[in-house]
């Protein structure tokens, strides 16, 4: 532990004082040096994640392929969906675009004298259990998901932005961060909602996090894999996911809708567990632009569908 | 038989330490907890959890508190520095840097990423003024009769004079670009101006940069000596120790130490504590004897103190 301890701290110690500290320098952005030494971790642990799913999930597709792979460009796409998503790349992006925005949000929170809490204001005793506490996070937050998700499949305008994620008929472990970027900003601010209702959770757990990434890499991969009767109720398979993306399962009339934990959708009655079903996947409805496009392409229809569901055209 | 009784007495005198060697707080901010050193042996002798982002801290008057800021968390842990044992926890909206009026009368906190400065009566701490600032107020100093607070803005290149009598701005000088520490020196603000290579000296009453005292790239923090006899600052980018003349802020000498140093704190033999940001590790350095060593600790330390437990056995 203490060989990747500081192995860590070597790192990214010379990747900062190298590379991206002295460029913050010169463009008179050293006030954004904490900040970007936050991202470096996000993005070499973004990284990593990376290796680490495709290290995992690879052999998986290999060993039980749902389909035969046909269509190799929309995979590259979905590779630079993840690459862009997982590197940090948006999210940095948003940050800087976003931040004076948030100052202001911010203080004009605390001027109407509301302190944001956390969740351990609300229970104590997980001061003291911080893992716990994250995993209670991890709870909450995906319960949101799990709301988002199910909005998005409900109203048109959010649809036509989502059909993106659905419109991939060649579905493996790279389509996870299939996403519109206007869907992406809409998750954050999702987030920022909750957080401000509990408090953001600890960013200290990466190993927790990379697990909760390869298992949302996971239940989109290409795989034959289910499970079993118990655990297709813990967590989200590829089985149980694939259903979701089914050709009959877009829109309005979904199924399975939970990201990580399929509880809420058999709290809420949207569960599907038939473990042999796998079915083909895609959104029929979807203009082939959205399947087999570009990354610019995707999210140019995107936002013209978007605006066609608002303003009542069809796009 | 001298040698003989050297050669008994030797383990003895290799066990010899202090019988409460001082303890070094370092502020982890990048993995929210906090890293108690032993002084003495400058092993890591326990690690507490913060809630997000903890960055400064500052004793209270009294001696009796270390209060330190968590930033993310929205809380100050109000700590006993002879223990480490968190006493109490006020919500307080994101605190960054905090440091006490010489009065002890108030407890002023800068939120960077609010945009505000904060004003608590320090007996409680009991909000008494919001201020809404310029963008990113960054650190704070006081003039000896506590009557006023400079805060730097590092989003305008500007110092900030607040009253602490009115509690309104009084003024706004530029130092320029992206201001960071801030110390009171001899009638004169010393500032560290972390987009340039130099700290700026700031004349107060005329609100001029009368000079300006180049060290390297990213100048950051500035702490005058508890004994008053020199004066250290580091810069960031260029990654230096310097220490200066109180006198005639001349620059005595540089220290390279890589790894982004940023706060100093003193333990009472006059070594420096030195975080490295960078680098995961708090630097203690010797300025008789030039020695540096590290001690490795959490992710990009910042805050550092040094509660003096001396009395040997």
């Amino acid at each position: 532990m203490d060989f990747l301890t500081n192995l860590h701290d070597a790192v990214t110690g010379w990747i900062f004082e190298t590379l991206l500290q002295p460029a913050l320098y010169e463009a008179g952005l050293m006030d954004f040096a904490d900040e970007i030494f936050t991202w470096l971790d996000f993005a070499l642990f973004g990284a990593l994640s990376m290796i680490v799913v495709y290290i995992v999930c690879r052999p998986l597709e290999a060993w039980r392929p749902v389909e035969p792979v046909t269509d190799r460009r929309a995979i590259r796409t979905d590779i630079l969906y993840t690459a862009l998503s997982r590197l940090g790349l948006l999210p940095l992006l948003a940050f800087v675009l976003l931040s004076s925005l948030q100052a202001w949000w911010e203080a004009t929170v605390a001027d109407s004298g509301f302190v944001p809490p956390t969740l351990e204001t609300f229970v104590p005793s997980l001061r003291e259990m911080p893992i716990l506490a994250f995993a209670l996070y991890v709870v909450i937050l995906d319960f949101g998901e799990y709301w988002r998700h199910r909005l998005q499949h409900t109203f048109g305008w959010w649809w036509a932005l989502h059909s993106i994620h659905h419109a991939q008929r060649q579905m493996t472990f790279w389509t996870d961060d299939r996403n519109h970027i206007l869907d992406e900003v809409i998750a954050s601010l999702w987030f920022g909602a909750i957080a401000l209702l509990i408090g953001v959770p600890p960013g200290q757990f990466p190993i927790l996090v990379m697990i909760m990434r390869l298992a949302e890499s996971l239940s989109h991969a290409n795989v034959r894999l289910s499970f079993g009767r118990i655990g297709e109720r813990l967590i989200v398979s590829p089985r149980f996911h694939r259903l979701h993306h089914g050709v009959l399962s877009t829109a309005d009339h979904g199924k399975n809708y939970a990201v990580l934990l399929p509880v809420w959708d058999w709290i809420f009655g949207t569960a599907d567990f038939r473990r042999d079903v796998f079915p083909r996947t895609g959104d029929p409805d979807a203009p082939e632009a959205l399947a087999t496009g570009g990354w610019l392409r995707q999210q140019a229809v995107g936002l013209k569908r978007m605006a066609g569901a608002i303003f009542g055209r069809t796009a | 038989m001298r040698r003989l009784a050297a050669l008994l007495l030797l383990p003895l005198l290799l066990q010899a330490r202090p019988a409460a060697a001082d303890l070094v707080y370092v502020l982890n901010s990048g993995d929210a907890s906090v890293s108690i050193l032993d002084g003495f042996t400058r092993q890591e002798i326990r690690r507490f959890p913060m809630l997000r982002e903890p960055h400064h801290l500052v004793l209270s008057p009294d001696g009796r508190d270390l209060l330190i800021a968590d930033s993310g968390g929205n809380e100050i842990f109000f700590v006993d520095p002879n223990t480490g044992e968190t006493r109490r926890r006020e919500r307080i909206s994101n605190p960054y840097h905090l440091a006490y009026s010489p009065d002890g009368r108030y407890l002023v906190v800068a939120s960077l990423r609010r945009n505000q400065v904060d004003i608590y009566d320090a007996r409680g701490p009991q909000l008494v003024a919001r201020l809404r600032t310029p963008d990113k107020p960054s650190h704070i100093a006081f003039n000896p009769d506590s009557r006023t607070a400079f805060v730097t803005l590092q989003g305008t290149g500007m110092v900030a004079a607040i009253s602490l009598e009115t509690h309104q701005m009084l003024w706004e000088a530029p130092v320029g670009r992206e201001p960071a520490g801030i110390a009171w020196h001899r009638g004169k603000l010393i500032v560290g101006v972390m987009g340039t290579d130099s700290f700026a000296v700031l004349n107060p009453e005329t609100q001029q940069v009368e000079r300006t005292i180049p060290i390297g790239r990213g100048a950051h923090q500035v702490f005058v000596a508890p004994d008053g006899r020199s004066i250290w600052l580091t810069s960031r980018v260029q990654s230096r120790l310097a220490e200066l003349d109180p006198s005639t802020l001349e620059v005595r000498r540089v220290i390279e130490l890589p790894g982004g140093p940023d706060d100093i704190a003193f333990d009472p033999d006059g070594r420096l504590w030195t975080t490295l940001r960078w680098a995961g590790r708090i630097a203690r350095f010797d300025p008789r004897s030039g020695e540096v060593e590290l001690v490795r600790v959490g992710r990009s330390p910042h805050g550092v103190f040094v509660q003096p437990r001396r009395g040997e056995q």
